[in-house]
């Protein structure tokens, strides 16, 4: 009969000498397993074969498999190149790439969104995609946009998502309201109306958490792009005291007094947002297309519709609509740059860019390939057509430090909400900052 | 707890294997050096890898602390002092600061006082010990998952339309929906909440561990001599644990102080930073304004605090031995 | 007479010991709950007002996509290799490093034990570039190796302090004897101390464990594809950059709660009487 002791001992022993071996065969391993996936170095060629690494975020917001089957046609178009997809969540994605910049270990390919190119390329981790593409004779004609910095395209678009106003038409009609509002004044109204139904519903989703501001651009600086106006002056510098500027972020400020936006502006992530417009507590937000997949999905009983964001009263030239990219660009420090435009081009080819838009629930970057609408929501169509009636504007897009300027903006607005400052002082606030980052 | 091994003397006898000498007239070594060389080797392993892997990194970063433009730039020069001074002038450190006190401290001192509480309900002999141990398990819980799904969690506990929001309110404890993490008088408290839940569990096993080492002789004496409950507890059961407790405190306020993704991903230091914390700051200067010198300036100002308390901590730990 | 009534209090002394252990539960039990509910939901009742335990929707959807798919399954595998190897390598390193601390006096003592403690206070975001710059000089970015080593260095302070406690409490007789019939140190520790440090062991082991299996900034950081991730990571990837796979992640983060919850429920009574001994004399 051993004491409890001596049995204590020996479940030790035995719980000792069983994790002893698992890390020896973990170090063991740790060798081999390690160089198989992908090694400190960014890719590996053997013989005429290249590795190239594309690192994205965008694997996990498609349908499952599909990203890795384009992916796959790629390999088999081009025997002598093997693709290793590194996904990364998207919350974290930018902090990793700042470091892999920082050791020299970006992927050859690299997701990139428009508010770090500016930074990104400042730094010299990636390269400049116009040399490239002239030695490729690459017709960049058909590319619909491309962020440059100094005359040089350091990402080009792969998919647009525009930020449309999207509207509960159920509880519009419950409020009264008859029509899409096109007008602030009118969207005004109809916000007013709906928090009037009482029961948590509220007219507008603002989500102003300070972690990730891109609120600022989909948002607030919106409003102002959508009546024509314009955040910078013609030479790119900052110009937030403007009257147009000042007229949306009065804007914002009417409704925020007028009690018409949901509780917990604050800290709301993005997310947050389209879940309360999917639960039908929210009638109007401005989102990105791409969740109106999820939002059927989550709740097929929902009547909205998508619309261009209202713009100032009286306004009637072209509106801009905010958007978002997936972009792409190329490791500086890669060795096969050649193969990694190959992998750009071939993403940005007619044919895969219009199946990835589709897939994707976005707008094609080149310009011929047209998306798939005949066997998506009707709504696309609409986004579509709102989308050729204006103009792509969100000025952010390759500014430098664009997080910290959001930020900013951010932060000051959130005083003047909270009523600790006049709107003035907030925009001379924001001036002074912004002029000492660029 | 009580060691009773067998006769010592028998080991040796029974193992000749035990008796080959490191020192000595066969030995490798001259016998003074060998002498002194087993705390070093047995200490070597450790000594190593945290040269390695953590001085290494610490000279690093506080190399970039007094240089400028590195590691986004290619070309960083030596700056001095100057990116303390501007760290500790900005009123986003400061602010950042005070917040970091107060999330720690509270934190801490409502850690402790839970903890307490808690090992002194599971150490009560009135109920059996399946009972205890049922109601430990689900005492630990908090532990057992990882800080992004706990932060993540409570956003949507305490979302305004959430389950607290709801409970608060049928029990008629608040007249409507508080916005507990958007709100700037409630975030920091409702941040220290969740740090609370999460961190608790460690301290309630600790304390629960003291107080099952109290000799029961102790409180036997003083019931005799007819000391009530709350007498036994203050008089006895507090001075017992408090080695443990100044340990636990001391290390909870250095944990504690680091802790960035719980505040992170439940209100990225907002709103109107009244969440910001010394973690958060570093943060946004390395990953958003690119600004490495003055992060690593400010990490190096949180090491050198965090320091004081360890050496306090040493200090107190040596005086007890 | 007063025998009932001191019956009486007793049992209204218990009555209220069980609320209070009740309400306590409730604190500390609901969000888990919760979490184990939303695991069940769809994921567009996640928000649904009001909020409900069981929903309509209600299925294991979420664990069995969890549980099919090869590279979530990987998550696991590589979290239970990180966190074995870590708990086997720290303990071994923090005997070491203990029993040079409890039974020998020498010069640097002092300043190391400053070190090791001291070097938990270093906020760890602050260290993600340099380290992330030292693993991939070293050669070991995106292997077990770069992890592990990384863990240890955060586990191994706390480790060696509890296990030095630990010791303190083994009376110094026992090795003394065998070292005056001519042990050497190292078969002293292996051979005496170490077989009746069980519950010092359990203890170090499961709070190690934890520690490393719940990791989640270097395990980030210093893995790149996702043959290599672990679970913490493998949660966060649910993230995406516009909507939460609720229910996946609450599926996922159960599910990765379990190995350490099982440890637990066997190695409890150890655990508590191994922090116990360290706990008096620490």
């Amino acid at each position: 009969m051993m004491s409890k002791d001596a049995r204590t001992m020996r479940g030790a022993r035995r719980l000792l000498s069983a994790t002893a071996t698992v890390a020896a065969v973990a170090l063991a391993a740790a060798g081999c397993t390690g160089t198989s996936g992908g090694s400190s170095s960014a890719s590996g060629s053997a013989g005429g074969q290249v590795t190239l690494q594309l690192g994205q975020w965008w694997e996990a917001e498609l349908p499952a498999g599909s990203f890795a089957g384009l992916i796959s046609q790629f390999e088999a178009q081009n025997p002598n190149i093997k693709v290793t997809l590194l996904t990364s969540p998207f919350a974290t994605f930018s902090q990793q790439m700042v470091t892999n910049a920082a050791a020299g270990t970006l992927p050859d390919v690299v997701g990139l969104s428009g508010a770090w190119v500016s930074d990104f390329a400042k730094q010299g981790a990636i390269a400049d995609l116009s040399s490239l593409m002239a030695a490729d004779k690459y017709d960049t004609s058909q590319l619909a946009s491309q962020v440059q910095i100094s005359g040089k395209t350091y990402m080009i678009p792969v998919v647009n998502f525009v930020y449309p106003l999207f509207v509960n038409k159920d509880l519009l009609t419950k409020a009264g309201v008859s029509t899409v509002p096109t007008t602030r004044t009118e969207f005004t109204a109809a916000a007013t109306a709906i928090s009037k139904l009482g029961g948590n519903v509220e007219g507008w989703g603002l989500p102003l958490d300070t972690a990730v501001p891109n609120a600022i651009a989909n948002d607030v600086m919106s409003w102002v792009w959508a009546s024509g106006g314009s955040m910078l002056t013609s030479s790119g510098e900052p110009d937030v005291t403007n009257a147009q500027v000042k007229s949306g972020v009065e804007f914002v400020k009417s409704l925020y007094d007028a009690k018409v936006i949901s509780p917990g502006t604050l800290t709301m992530k993005e997310q947050d947002k389209v879940e309360q417009f999917t639960t039908g507590q929210v009638g109007m937000v401005i989102d990105t297309l791409a969740h109106v997949t999820l939002v059927r999905k989550n709740n097929p009983n929902l009547n909205f519709t998508v619309a261009p964001i209202p713009a100032q009263d009286g306004y009637t030239g072209k509106r801009g609509i905010p958007y978002a990219s997936w972009g792409v660009g190329i490791s500086n420090k890669s060795p096969h740059k050649a193969e990694a435009l190959k992998l750009v081009e071939y993403l940005m080819s007619a044919n895969v860019n219009a199946q990835l838009s589709t897939l994707a629930k976005g707008f094609p970057g080149n310009k011929t390939a047209v998306p798939d609408f005949s066997k998506s929501d009707p709504l696309f169509k609409t986004a579509f057509d709102i989308y050729q009636s204006g103009y792509p504007a969100n000025e952010f897009v390759g500014l430098p430090k664009a997080e910290q300027l959001e930020r900013t903006f951010e932060e000051q607005l959130q005083q003047t909400l909270t009523g600790s400052q006049s709107v003035d002082q907030m925009l001379t606030n924001t001036q002074t900052a912004w002029k000492a980052i660029f | 707890m009580k060691v009773t091994p067998n006769d010592p003397g028998s080991a040796a006898q029974l193992n000749p294997t035990l008796t080959r000498p490191i020192s000595g007239s066969r030995g490798i070594l001259p016998p003074r050096i060998a002498r002194k060389l087993p705390p070093y080797a047995f200490i070597a392993p450790t000594v190593i890898l945290i040269v390695v892997l953590m001085i290494v990194p610490i000279l690093m970063v506080i190399t970039y602390s007094v240089m400028d433009n590195v590691v986004v730039q290619p070309s960083s020069q030596f700056a001095g002092l100057h990116n303390y001074v501007q760290v500790l002038t900005d009123p986003d450190f400061q602010a950042a600061l005070r917040n970091t006190l107060v999330f720690i401290v509270a934190s801490t001192a409502i850690h402790l006082v839970i903890g307490l509480t808690f090992a002194i309900l599971l150490n009560t002999p009135m109920l059996g010990a399946a009972t205890k141990a049922f109601f430990r398990v689900i005492y630990i819980l908090p532990w057992l998952f990882t800080v992004a799904v706990i932060a993540v969690l409570w956003r949507l506990l305490l979302s305004p339309y959430g389950v607290a929001n709801y409970l608060l309110t049928s029990l008629g404890l608040v007249r409507s929906g508080v916005d507990w993490l958007a709100s700037p008088t409630t975030a920091l408290g409702a941040v220290v909440v969740i740090n609370i839940w999460a961190g608790y569990p460690f301290f309630m096993i600790s304390l629960l561990a003291g107080l099952q080492a109290v000799p029961s002789e102790l409180y036997e004496a003083a019931k005799v001599d007819g000391a009530s409950a709350l007498q036994r507890f203050w008089n006895i059961t507090l001075p017992q644990l408090r080695p443990i407790i100044v340990s636990m405190a001391v290390l909870d306020l250095i944990w504690t102080s680091q802790q960035f993704a719980l505040i992170w991903m439940t209100t990225g230091g907002g709103p109107l930073n009244v969440t910001e914390v010394l973690s958060t700051f570093t943060y946004k200067q390395a990953f958003s304004n690119y600004e490495f010198s003055t992060a690593s300036a400010s990490a190096v100002i949180v090491l050198f605090l965090s320091m004081i308390l360890g050496y306090f901590y040493v200090r107190q730990q040596r005086a007890q031995d | 007479m007063p025998n009932m009534r001191k019956q009486q209090k007793r049992l209204l002394a218990k009555g209220g010991l069980l609320l209070a252990l009740t309400a306590g539960a409730a604190f500390a039990g609901l969000p888990a709950l919760w979490m184990l509910s939303t695991s069940f939901k769809a994921n567009g009742e996640v928000f649904q007002l009001p909020p409900r335990l069981i929903t309509p929707g209600f299925s294991f959807d979420a664990y069995t996509q969890i549980l099919t798919d090869p590279t979530k399954l990987r998550y696991f595998l590589n979290s239970y290799i990180v966190a074995l190897s870590v708990t086997a390598l720290t303990l071994g390193a923090a005997i070491l490093a203990a029993y040079a601390f409890s039974r020998y006096e020498f010069r640097l003592k002092s300043t190391v034990n400053i070190v090791i403690v001291g070097v938990q206070a270093v906020p760890p975001i602050a260290l993600v570039i340099p380290y992330f710059g030292l693993m991939v000089g070293l050669g070991v970015y995106n292997t077990y190796a770069g992890l592990i080593l990384t863990h240890m260095v955060f586990t191994l302070p706390y480790a060696i302090i509890m296990m030095t406690a630990y010791f303190n409490t083994l009376p110094r007789e026992l090795d003394e004897a065998a070292k005056v019939d001519g042990a050497n140190p190292w078969t002293a520790l292996w051979r005496i101390i170490v077989p009746i440090s069980g519950p010092g062991i359990v203890a170090v082991g499961l709070y190690t464990f934890m520690i490393s299996w719940n990791e989640y900034l270097f395990a980030l950081t210093l893995m790149q594809t996702n043959e290599m991730r672990t679970v913490p990571i493998g949660i966060l990837l649910m993230m995406g950059e516009h909507a939460y796979q609720w229910n996946q992640m609450m599926a996922m983060s159960i599910l990765g709660s379990i190995p350490v919850l099982v440890l637990f429920l066997i190695f409890q009574r150890h655990f508590i009487s191994g922090l116990a001994s360290g706990a008096v004399k620490s």
